[in-house]
């Protein structure tokens, strides 16, 4: 539109002066460095709201302060991976908030003095008679042993608007909280149930005591895992290992009187019943027997009722001729002649006597 | 006209921005801010959001942060109430609680210097606490007598004490041990003592295991023998039960103890003269008695 009033003014205007092209090339020249600068300017504030565009990576999540203030509350004011947008600085500031999902810190507090790549080769400051404070951690058990105690804790960010802009270092709050849950739960557990009789009762009670201090902190943080690795004083490592096979034997020597409780027990159990089985059936076959040989004794009692010594007679010459068939040598002596008895000698096939001992004085 | 208009919206613009500027400011979320009044505190601001003010120099802003602060303190010896030495570190979180209160106690509000501070009440309080508890109360395996929370408690409330006395601006949000330890020398008393701990447990377990098994194995014997005795006792009540059940048959040979007599030898004859027995005998043998004579008709009377 500016255009076409310029044009116009123009035609009327050339024949006026002549000289007037140079101011003209001049008004020219202005009116399109004009519309340069226009350009520019919408450019401008086309970027100045797109600076409003940001990404948030997958390992973050964003929040952003209107004003200072965070917009939305709690979990709703967390921007998640993608392409987001806010109003330009100074009226929105987007901070971001570095999570990997799952965080770790750990608590090396309560133990000797080494390093992660000794521990690996092998090659650790060999234990001195004692601790000396300055530089070997413990943790004093409930029955004033000393132990070394080292705790590995995972944990998420369930509510970063605590976490970080309530927290200057809120990573090291967890872990002092671990530091301290550590000597809290060994002050109340006896060394043995730290070492052996009930590592996982510990590693509970640790895990429990980091839990309560976070919460009371506000930390806003959730647990997922705690991992707890208890030993006895390197000093003392052989005298406890001595302890632990002397409690080995003894289970072994335990289970050993159990197994054996079981076998003679089975024994026992086996040899009973089958006294008790044969005295059943020795019960039935006398009481079978019995009654058999009544039966028979019924049958036969009409026989012998009607005619005793024929019964007697034949009964008797029955079983001897059985009686003959089952003899082994069977020897025939007729009676002497004159009636006389006849004498017999018997020689008996005694056992052949041992020989003397010999010179028996 | 349109030029002007617009050459007009673009400069009221400009101030707007320019007084927004001058007479505006922000507090972020962790943060808390005291305004002052040629340099005396006027507002406290601990909300986060957009605040007007007047500009320099009339009004001043000093923001802090107000997030919660760690440090710990240096792992010093105390008595306790018992003579034994006892050495202690303590982690502390503190916030500002009340800027207005804070800022003029340290120079431009340094954090560095109120950390100092705290650091000196703590120690005072460390020592006061800990004298007034003996060691069984740090650690105990009876959870009546063991005080360790209420001796964080005890050291909490005690510096929490002298701030608020003070007027500092800082609240303690919480306080516990970092590391507890015994003087060098100690540690191999402990470590003698718990040498002699272990030895004892070597014995016990020892002969606990032997003697456990001699009466497990004993009484293992003694059952056993007593099962088989049971066993004993009924096998004969089986056997007299089978006997009273013969009794009952007896009668029946009563009616011709001749006969019943008889049967008895005949059986007890067949048996002797079962197997590998050898017999003598004459011509009276029956049926040998056959080699005497035909024996006639009976005479008829």
């Amino acid at each position: 539109m500016s255009d076409e009033h310029a044009h116009h003014h123009h035609d009327h205007a050339a024949p006026v002066s002549a000289d007037d092209a140079g101011s003209q090339a001049l008004a020219e020249a202005l009116r399109s460095s004009f519309a340069i600068v226009k350009i520019v300017m919408g450019l401008m504030i086309v970027a100045f709201f797109a600076s409003g565009f940001f990404t948030v990576g997958p390992q973050e999540k964003a929040v952003i302060l209107r004003f200072g203030r965070p917009v939305g509350e709690a979990h709703k004011a967390l921007l998640t991976a993608g392409l987001h947008w806010s109003l330009p600085y100074p009226i929105d500031e987007v901070v971001r908030i570095p999570i990997t999902e799952i965080q770790k810190v750990s608590s090396n507090n309560g133990w000797y003095l080494t390093t992660p790549e000794a521990e690996l080769s092998g090659e650790e400051m060999p234990a001195g008679p004692s601790l000396n404070p300055a530089v070997d951690g413990y943790a004093l058990t409930a029955d004033r042993n000393i132990i070394h105690s080292r705790a590995t804790l995972y944990y998420h960010i369930d509510d970063p608007i605590h976490y970080v802009f309530d927290f200057v270092a809120a990573s090291n709050a967890v872990q002092y909280a671990l530091d301290n849950a550590l000597l809290f739960t060994a002050a109340k557990f006896n060394v043995d149930d730290i070492l052996t009789r009930d590592q996982a009762g510990f590693r509970d009670a640790v895990q429990q005591r980091v839990s309560d201090l976070v919460e009371q902190a506000q930390l806003g943080i959730v647990i997922d895992n705690c991992e707890v690795q208890s030993i006895p004083p390197r000093q003392l490592q052989p005298v406890f290992a001595q302890v632990t096979t002397a409690r080995e034997t003894r289970n072994k020597l335990l289970n050993d009187a159990h197994s054996y409780e079981n076998q003679v027990l089975n024994q026992s159990g086996a040899q009973a019943t089958s006294k008790t089985n044969a005295a059943a059936a020795e019960r039935a076959r006398y009481v079978q027997a019995i009654t058999a040989e009544a039966k028979r004794f019924g049958d036969l009692l009409p026989q012998y009722q009607g005619n005793s010594s024929l019964f007697v007679q034949q009964t008797f010459v029955q079983a001897m001729g059985q009686a003959f068939t089952n003899v082994q040598d069977k020897l025939y002596l007729p009676q002497r002649a004159d009636g006389k008895p006849r004498e017999l000698r018997l020689q008996l096939n005694r056992e052949p006597s041992l020989p003397k001992p010999a010179a028996t004085p | 006209m349109k030029r002007n208009l617009l050459t007009v919206v673009i400069g009221a613009v400009l101030i707007v921005i320019f007084a927004l500027l001058l007479f505006v400011f922000q507090v972020r979320q962790s943060e808390v801010a005291v305004v002052t009044t040629f340099g005396k505190p006027v507002r406290d601001l601990t909300e986060p959001g957009a605040y007007f003010k007047w500009p320099w120099p009339v009004q001043k802003v000093y923001k802090f942060d107000q997030r919660v602060q760690n440090f710990e303190d240096k792992f010093s010896e105390n008595l306790t109430a018992d003579n034994n030495n006892l050495l202690t570190s303590v982690y502390v979180g503190w916030k500002i609680s009340d800027a207005q209160s804070f800022f003029p106690k340290f120079a431009g509000g340094s954090v560095p210097a109120a950390q100092r501070m705290l650091e000196s009440m703590l120690r005072s309080a460390k020592s006061a606490v800990i004298g007034k508890h003996k060691l069984s109360e740090f650690v105990n395996v009876n959870p009546q007598d063991l005080q360790f929370d209420a001796i964080e408690g005890e050291i909490e409330q005690a510096v929490q004490a002298q701030l608020s006395t003070n007027h500092c601006g800082i609240e303690l949000k919480f306080l516990g041990f970092k590391k507890i330890g015994l003087p060098e020398s100690i540690t191999q008393a402990v470590f003698a003592r718990m040498t002699s701990d272990r030895q004892r447990l070597i014995n016990q377990f020892t002969y606990e295991g032997e003697a456990e098994a001699q009466k497990i194995k004993s009484a293992a014997d003694r059952q056993a023998s007593e099962v088989v005795n049971n066993a004993v006792a009924d096998a004969t009540r089986i056997r007299g039960e089978g006997e009273a059940e013969a009794a009952k048959v007896l009668p029946v040979f009563q009616q011709n103890p001749e006969l019943a007599n008889f049967l008895l030898r005949i059986d007890a004859l067949q048996q002797a003269l079962n197997q590998r027995s050898t017999l003598i005998f004459d011509e009276r043998t029956p049926p040998f008695d056959l080699f005497t004579g035909i024996p006639a008709n009976p005479p008829i009377h």
